[in-house]
């Protein structure tokens, strides 16, 4: 590719870091990582969530202290002890949560902290300039006046990458870039990487998505529970091979699922119209219909009525015009007491603010829906010991781990987390359960069990509506998919469509093609 | 629905029917009826405040139906309220007017506007950088009593006001102290810095003077004369405090440092996301350290105008400062944390209170009642009426490091 022989460089490492350990309190996060980088190589780091890979990058951009172990920058032995002294050194980090400020503009954030200056004022013309030239220069178009708050995600990623460049960085850190972009977006990135490396750059892709591993990377090192596994060029490596790397053990990478045994019709959404927060109209006129044993995805990108659509089924926004019905039964005004009632069952997008209340055990979470009836409740009266005996038995069948039924639910890890309230969820025994986001922020063991459970329960018979911004995720577990733009359906296919064209109907259809 | 008015392609008419000129226009009517039976306009018949009023209220319903509701019915609550003042104004006589409405009634603006322009622009400063201060009215305690103390002991007000600035200064780094470094919540914490201000000034004005009135005779900050401009210019700037000339000064040089310089965009980034600015270097820590500071040596500045300024006499009263320092605060929100913002809402303050004092010729009732038009109007300000006033959106919150 832009580097055609990178063995021939072995000697010029940009990066070497040898026997880094890190111990926080309990946990070992780093024991003896060793990890180097080329330059102008691509290295992807890949490892799942609590592998250890935040913790050698923190390390590396002065965030954090090693307890032990070397690190080289350009053949020099350094120790950084903050942001500013890696940046000197020439070490960039584009952090996954955007480090921009929404109401200055992009030039003003890129400059923030080395600020062209005439006299006392800060210099805005030539701030501008300056980031034009950059932003030619490797070809990361943006605007440089336009406001952060009014551009696209894809385009905040590029002013922070020019945020790393314009500082001089060689040595750039992409913390899990993809997470929040579209297949186009994510295909245009690669680009830039690519013009990145042919100007002599090194590049740390940070990563848990092994296609796009094998995609980018020149080679790649997997850690698992603190410790290197292996570093090998991506020449031989598999999508098997390295999953099995990542997690000790062979990963089914493709949910296996039968074909769907379609029964009655679960959920009938006819003619939906529903407001967001500021009145603004966000679903418009949506019509789908569910069917008991049958996994319904709605694809999209984020921001596009999906929200707002799952708030309404769910009986927590109120449905402007419009029914739903759900077994027949119109919960279009129904509270999201009655909603639950009617059988609706919902795992929502954000698990710490919505699904769970973090501060409570596992047991009291448990019993968040069914507090007040029997067996949890009687005569207005709380039994402990009865939601007790509920949490031990959704812990075992849905194989929470990290903490018995006491644990604060804010204690377990993600993973552990998102089986509880799916847990929840699925033992009231739903027809119609709504699953948004289910996975996302998971590492590959958690995703694994999510996806085996929601096609477990397509095949009990319930009716599943799958909400996700990840289309791998839409596209392996969903019977059939619905695409939303800008509040409409604007396609329905079977699943075995190909990604690049909900990619399109995604960003608004073909007409739209160079978006 | 509103097909016909994206059809006419001419920009200007497009935009004299936006909805938020129109909700603006409206509002502008409004205030335009009650003033219009007051010099210089003096229209004596009822009709036409009834008129504006009337115009102004029917613009405003036409905002609401184009969806602008909350400005359509601020519009519209103003037009109603102007017809009401406006016709109080036509059926009072002539000469009650005129002892109202005169060129010193600028210069009494300015003059109580004078302690709420370096409050609020004080506030500003620790609040752009991520530090919510209601402890300005404390501060402004220090600097009307250390600042009397100064002149007093030292025979000289410049002495005073140095002293003044540096009690501010001295309070605010205790109040940063507890907000910044150890994270308190800075509104437990700001209601702290009010009390404990009482406090001290109340126990050195007893230990010190021993509770008798301050001896007569201390320096007081001098007025700034200028003379040959006219009848109605000198009445209205030719003989404003010091403090005056330097509060509107500082409105200039803090918009300058706030949003044209290097300093000022470090100190809005250290507001809006901290984390942010601490991964490009930026110290937070340090930002927001000396904003706090700076915000106590100005709301000082504010304080010692009210003992040593011409509505002072040199004397200082326990609790002095009555509430200006949340005044201040309040213009600082009306005027959404902007220098220019703040300096405008300080005017209308001012004016309200001005004109309260004045109205005294009609009722004290009535003048009471205007007494209270700054909280009323930072309440609808704040619901959202007059645009959206939005806070940094780090203000408030103890920023610790990873």
């Amino acid at each position: 590719m832009a580097n055609p022989d990178p063995v021939s460089q072995t000697e010029d490492l940009v990066l070497e870091m040898r026997g880094i350990r890190k111990e926080f309190p309990g946990v070992v996060a780093n024991d003896e990582v060793s990890f180097e980088v080329r330059r102008g190589e691509v290295h992807a780091l890949l490892g799942e969530n609590g592998a250890g890979k935040s913790t050698l990058m923190n390390i590396l951009y002065g965030l954090y202290k090693p307890d032990g172990g070397e690190i080289r920058v350009n053949g020099k032995p350094v120790s950084f002890s903050s942001a500013r002294e890696a940046i000197q050194a020439g070490i960039g980090m584009v952090h996954q949560h955007f480090m921009l400020i929404p109401v200055m503009t992009v030039a003003e954030n890129i400059v923030l902290g080395i600020e062209p200056s005439k006299g006392f004022l800060l210099d805005e013309s030539g701030a501008e300039q300056r980031v034009r030239e950059l932003s030619q220069q490797y070809g990361l178009a943006v605007d440089p006046g336009a406001l952060v708050s009014d551009i696209t995600v894809g385009q905040e990623q590029r002013v922070e990458i020019l945020k790393a460049l314009y500082r001089g960085a060689d040595l750039l850190i992409l913390d899990e870039p993809t997470a929040v972009l579209t297949p186009q977006e994510a295909t245009e990135l690669f680009q830039i990487i690519r013009s990145l490396q042919a100007d002599g750059k090194s590049i740390i892709f940070i990563t848990h998505k092994l296609n796009e591993v094998l995609e980018i990377a020149d080679r790649i090192t997997v850690l698992r529970r603190g410790k290197t596994i292996e570093t090998a060029p991506r020449a031989g490596a598999t999508e098997a091979s390295l999953a099995r790397a990542m997690v000790g053990r062979e990963v089914l990478l493709r949910v296996e699922k039968g074909a769907s045994d379609v029964g009655d019709v679960l959920l009938d959404v006819k003619d939906l119209h529903v407001l967001d927060d500021r009145g603004i109209e966000k679903v418009r006129g949506v019509s789908f219909t569910v069917h008991a044993g049958e996994i319904v995805g709605i694809a999209g990108v984020d921001g596009n009525g999906q929200s707002e659509l799952i708030d309404a089924l769910a009986g927590l926004q109120k449905v402007q015009q419009g029914t739903i019905t759900v077994d027949g039964r119109d919960i279009s005004e129904a509270t999201p007491r009655q909603a639950l009632d009617a059988g609706v069952g919902h795992i929502p997008e954000d698990r710490q603010r919505r699904g769970l209340v973090l501060e409570f055990s596992i047991s009291e979470n448990v019993a968040l829906h069914d507090y007040a009836s029997p067996p949890d409740a009687r005569w207005g009266w709380i039994f402990p010991g009865r939601m007790v005996e509920h949490a031990k038995r959704l812990i075992k069948d849905f194989d929470v781990r990290g903490g018995g039924p006491f644990t604060r639910a804010g204690g377990l890890s993600g993973g552990n987390q998102q089986k509880l309230v799916a847990a929840r969820e699925i033992d009231r025994d739903p027809k119609f359960l709504i699953a948004a986001q289910p996975t996302r922020g998971l590492d590959v063991g958690a995703i694994e069990y999510l996806h085996r459970r929601l096609v477990s329960e397509r095949d009990e018979g319930r009716a599943i509506l799958l909400v996700s911004l990840e289309l791998e995720e839409i596209l392996s577990l969903s019977d059939r998919i619905l695409v939303l733009y800008e509040g409409r359906i604007v396609g329905e296919h079977t699943s075995d469509v190909s990604e690049e064209e909900i990619g399109l109907k995604m960003l608004g259809g073909k007409e739209k093609t160079a978006a | 629905m509103n097909t016909w008015t994206t059809r006419l392609d001419n920009p200007l008419s497009v935009r004299l029917r936006d909805a938020s000129v129109t909700g603006y226009a409206g509002l502008g009517l409004g205030v335009f009826a009650a003033f219009l039976a007051i010099p210089p306009i003096e229209a004596r018949a009822v009709v036409w405040p009834i008129l504006a009023g009337i115009l102004g209220a029917s613009l405003g319903v036409w905002t609401v139906t184009r969806g602008r509701r909350r400005l359509g019915w601020g519009a519209v609550a103003a037009g109603v309220i102007g017809i009401g003042l406006g016709i109080l104004a036509t059926r009072s006589s002539a000469g009650n007017l005129s002892s109202v409405f005169d060129a010193t009634l600028f210069a009494q603006t300015l003059s109580f506007a004078t302690p709420l322009i370096f409050g609020a622009i004080g506030g500003m400063f620790s609040e752009r950088s991520g530090v919510v201060n209601i402890g300005l009215e404390g501060m402004m305690v220090m600097g009307a009593f250390w600042g009397v103390y100064g002149a007093d002991k030292g025979n000289s007000w410049a002495l005073g006001l140095v002293v003044a600035m540096g009690a501010g200064g001295l309070i605010a780094l205790v109040y940063a102290f507890f907000a910044i470094q150890l994270r308190s919540d800075q509104i437990v914490g700001g209601t702290g810095v009010n009390f404990l201000a009482v406090g001290i000034t109340g126990y050195f004005f007893v230990t010190l003077y021993h509770n008798n009135p301050i001896p007569n005779g201390v320096p007081l900050l001098p007025n700034v004369h200028i003379a040959g401009l006219g009848h109605f210019l000198e009445g209205s700037i030719g003989d404003l405090n010091i403090l005056t000339w330097a509060g509107l000064a500082l409105v200039v040089v803090s918009y300058v440092v706030m949003f044209k310089t290097p300093i000022g965009l470090r100190i809005r980034a250290c507001g809006e996301h901290p984390r942010a600015a601490d991964t490009v270097g930026i110290n937070v820590y340090a930002i927001r350290y000396g904003c706090v500071v700076l915000s106590g040596v100005l709301a000082a500045t504010g304080g010692i105008y009210l003992s040593e300024g011409p509505q002072g006499n040199g004397s200082f009263l326990f609790d002095m400062p009555q509430g200006v320092g949340f005044i201040a605060l309040a213009a600082l929100i009306f005027g959404n944390w902007r220098p220019a913002g703040a300096f405008a809402a300080a005017l209308l303050f001012g004016f309200s209170t001005a004109i309260g004092l004045r109205l005294q010729v009609y009722s004290a009732s009535y003048a009471t009642l205007f007494n209270a038009l700054p909280f009323i109007l930072t309440l609808i300000a704040v619901a959202g009426v007059i645009g959206r006033t939005v806070a940094p959106a780090a203000d408030g919150k103890p920023y610790a490091k990873q």
